[in-house]
């Protein structure tokens, strides 16, 4: 705007009226810019969940009728603490998400550690590793259930080899879980090694200089140098993570279908038995409202920490 | 001396572990792709064999044949998997990039614009099951269920966040002075944001239409609960090969084969531009 006026002068038949205009017509263009992105947002999140959180205090069950029922108010949330099948499944994805997110961020460093480096060679064996995230995880599902198959994988046939009889990696009820993990390592550590190249790569350089003159040891750098200095990567990475693993389904759909019995049921699995399969609408409604609130909490946790680093570091 | 030699010899043992692990983690990420192929081309009473055939006696496209036969739905199922990623990725980049413009250039009041770009940041942190079953419902009213705009409207709607945040941060570090010079030669918000923007902005561009067709491509929750049959993309339509007789392995892996091979070649030669959106955020220069 200021430059409008700085021309002022030179077009002197310009008015305060034209000069208005201008400025109204270019704020207005630009905000008509916003109204398409706005209205997806609207439609597909903001409204539905506007929506999901009205028919979570209604008694409505789309298989007995189509119009919302009457208000139930807390009635579809204090269920759900009752519920033991819930609990079980709050249980299942709260282990799930802990073990495998710790998992991803040990393996996933170890890997950016390993492959950090602009030589070919290294080049190379990022992109292969980069490949698990990259394909459908439902994709991913149905290459594990090939590998793990009880008669018929090729990690049993591989375990055989040296005399040891596998078990049923997805049909057994102690495996299943641990089996869930091992595929989303699988499939997620790269997305850390990713993170950490990449911040690895950008870390400042004087302090390592600094260290170097002083006569650190590798071990004293590493540890006093790079890890604070990853502290704040670290924290978000940790957050999308853990965030990610708490709202599994993809795998689950096509390995063990929550089983067997209610074993791998994940939270977002079970709600979408529950709102898909037999249209229990208000209830869904409301335990997805419970996951969602579990979700922001760990961002704005998370986000606050890492506002907390950035005003010490600062 | 000996002390020289002890470190060099440490250090030569210190490359060759990480030489081994390296091949060794690169192993264990290839070998489950290695095999869904060779069960692809694998003839069929070769699947269930005790111990298993690793690689095939013949190789056979029988799979493929009768997955994507024409007389049979999953041809229409990679259809609409392409024309749903393409659109997705169009419209997407589109108005995410021109939504990033106007929150960059756009001064608000009352804050405005960093309370829309924190809406659009919000879409990637809660579980996307709580809107889609009233976006379900929403959609059987308009009686949009199970059509192809149904499930581009879903996906523009997840992918925009990712838009939105990596446009704004490229709009946010081009000088103002581009937009005020353009502006004296007559050039309005839209043919600014045409000529003079977006041709800087290409590899960012670029960044945001790889990681909106991968997620696009990939996704499963919204289209299988959205699209259950006529709409239907590979994801979802991949999950039908496990039933209760129990797992069409043929057909599974040939389609499987389908919705990955894609996406490998996609990341093969997309690379930069996808750990470039990916680390974005994550990692500030």
């Amino acid at each position: 705007m200021a430059v409008a006026n700085a021309v002022l002068p030179i077009e002197e038949k310009i008015s305060r009226w034209q000069l208005f205009r201008v400025q109204l017509s270019e704020r207005g263009v630009l905000a008509l810019f916003l109204v398409p992105a706005l209205l997806v947002l609207i439609i597909v999140q903001g409204y539905p969940l506007v929506y999901s959180a009205y028919f979570s205090t209604v008694d409505w069950s789309l298989a007995k009728s189509t119009e919302p029922g009457a208000f139930v108010g807390f009635a579809n949330y204090t269920k759900a603490f009752t519920d033991k099948v819930f609990l079980d499944a709050v249980n299942v994805t709260v282990v799930f998400a802990l073990v495998a997110t710790a998992l991803e961020m040990l393996i996933g460093f170890l890997l950016a550690y390993l492959t950090i480096g602009e030589s070919v060679l290294l080049q190379i064996a990022r992109t292969v590793l980069i490949m698990p995230m990259v394909v459908a995880p439902v994709a991913v599902g149905t290459l594990w259930r090939m590998i793990l198959s009880a008669r018929a994988g090729l990690l049993n046939y591989g375990l055989s080899l040296v005399g040891i009889a596998g078990p049923d990696w997805l049909g057994n009820p102690n495996l299943s879980l641990v089996s869930l993990v091992i595929i989303d390592v699988w499939e997620w550590s790269p997305f850390v090694m990713v993170i950490y190249v990449a911040a690895l790569s950008s870390l400042p350089i004087e302090p390592f200089r600094a260290a170097a003159v002083d006569g650190a040891s590798r071990w004293q750098i590493f540890r006093h140098i790079t890890l604070p200095l990853l502290l704040p990567v670290t924290l978000l990475t940790l957050m999308f993570r853990l965030i990610d693993t708490l709202l599994t389904l993809d795998i689950v759909y096509t390995t063990t279908y929550g089983g067997p019995g209610f074993k791998t049921h994940t939270l977002t699995f079970w709600i979408y038995q529950q709102g898909l399969r037999y249209f229990n609408i208000s209830y869904a409604a409301a335990t997805s409202w419970i996951l969602l609130i579990a979700c922001l909490s760990i961002a704005v946790v998370f986000l606050i920490l890492r506002n907390r680093l950035n005003r010490r570091g600062a | 001396m000996i002390s020289e030699r002890n470190s060099r010899l440490l250090a030569s043992l210190r490359t060759a572990l990480r030489i081994f692990l390296i091949l060794l983690s690169a192993l264990i990420v290839s070998v489950p792709f290695v095999y869904l192929f060779l069960n692809s081309v694998k003839p069929s009473n070769e699947f269930l064999t005790v111990p298993p055939t690793i690689i095939p006696s013949r190789f056979t496209l029988e799979h493929y044949q009768l997955t994507f036969d024409p007389g049979r739905d999953t041809l229409s199922y990679l259809i609409n998997s392409l024309v749903i990623t393409s659109a997705t990725t169009i419209i997407s980049v589109l108005i995410g990039s021109l939504a990033a413009y106007s929150l960059s250039r756009l001064k608000l009041p009352f804050r405005l614009s960093t309370i829309i770009a924190f809406a659009f940041l919000i879409v990637r942190f809660y579980p996307k099951i709580t809107t889609t079953l009233p976006y379900y419902i929403l959609m059987t009213r308009l009686k949009l269920l199970d059509t192809q705009i149904a499930v581009i409207i879903a996906h523009v709607s997840l992918t925009l966040p990712l838009v939105v945040w990596l446009m704004l941060t490229f709009f946010d570090e081009l000088p103002r002075e581009l937009d005020h010079s353009a502006m004296l030669d007559g050039c309005g918000p839209l043919q600014r944001f045409i000529r003079v923007i977006l041709p800087l902005t290409t590899p960012a561009l670029l960044t945001s239409a790889v990681l909106t067709a991968l997620l696009s491509w990939n996704e499963f929750l919204m289209s299988s609960s959205i699209a259950p049959s006529n709409a239907k993309t590979l994801p979802s339509a991949v999950s039908s090969f496990i039933t209760d007789k129990g797992v069409q392995w043929g057909p599974m892996s040939a389609m499987s084969t389908v919705i990955v091979v894609p996406m490998m070649l996609f990341a093969l030669f997309a690379q930069r531009y996808l750990v470039r959106g990916l680390t974005l955020g994550a990692v500030k220069e």
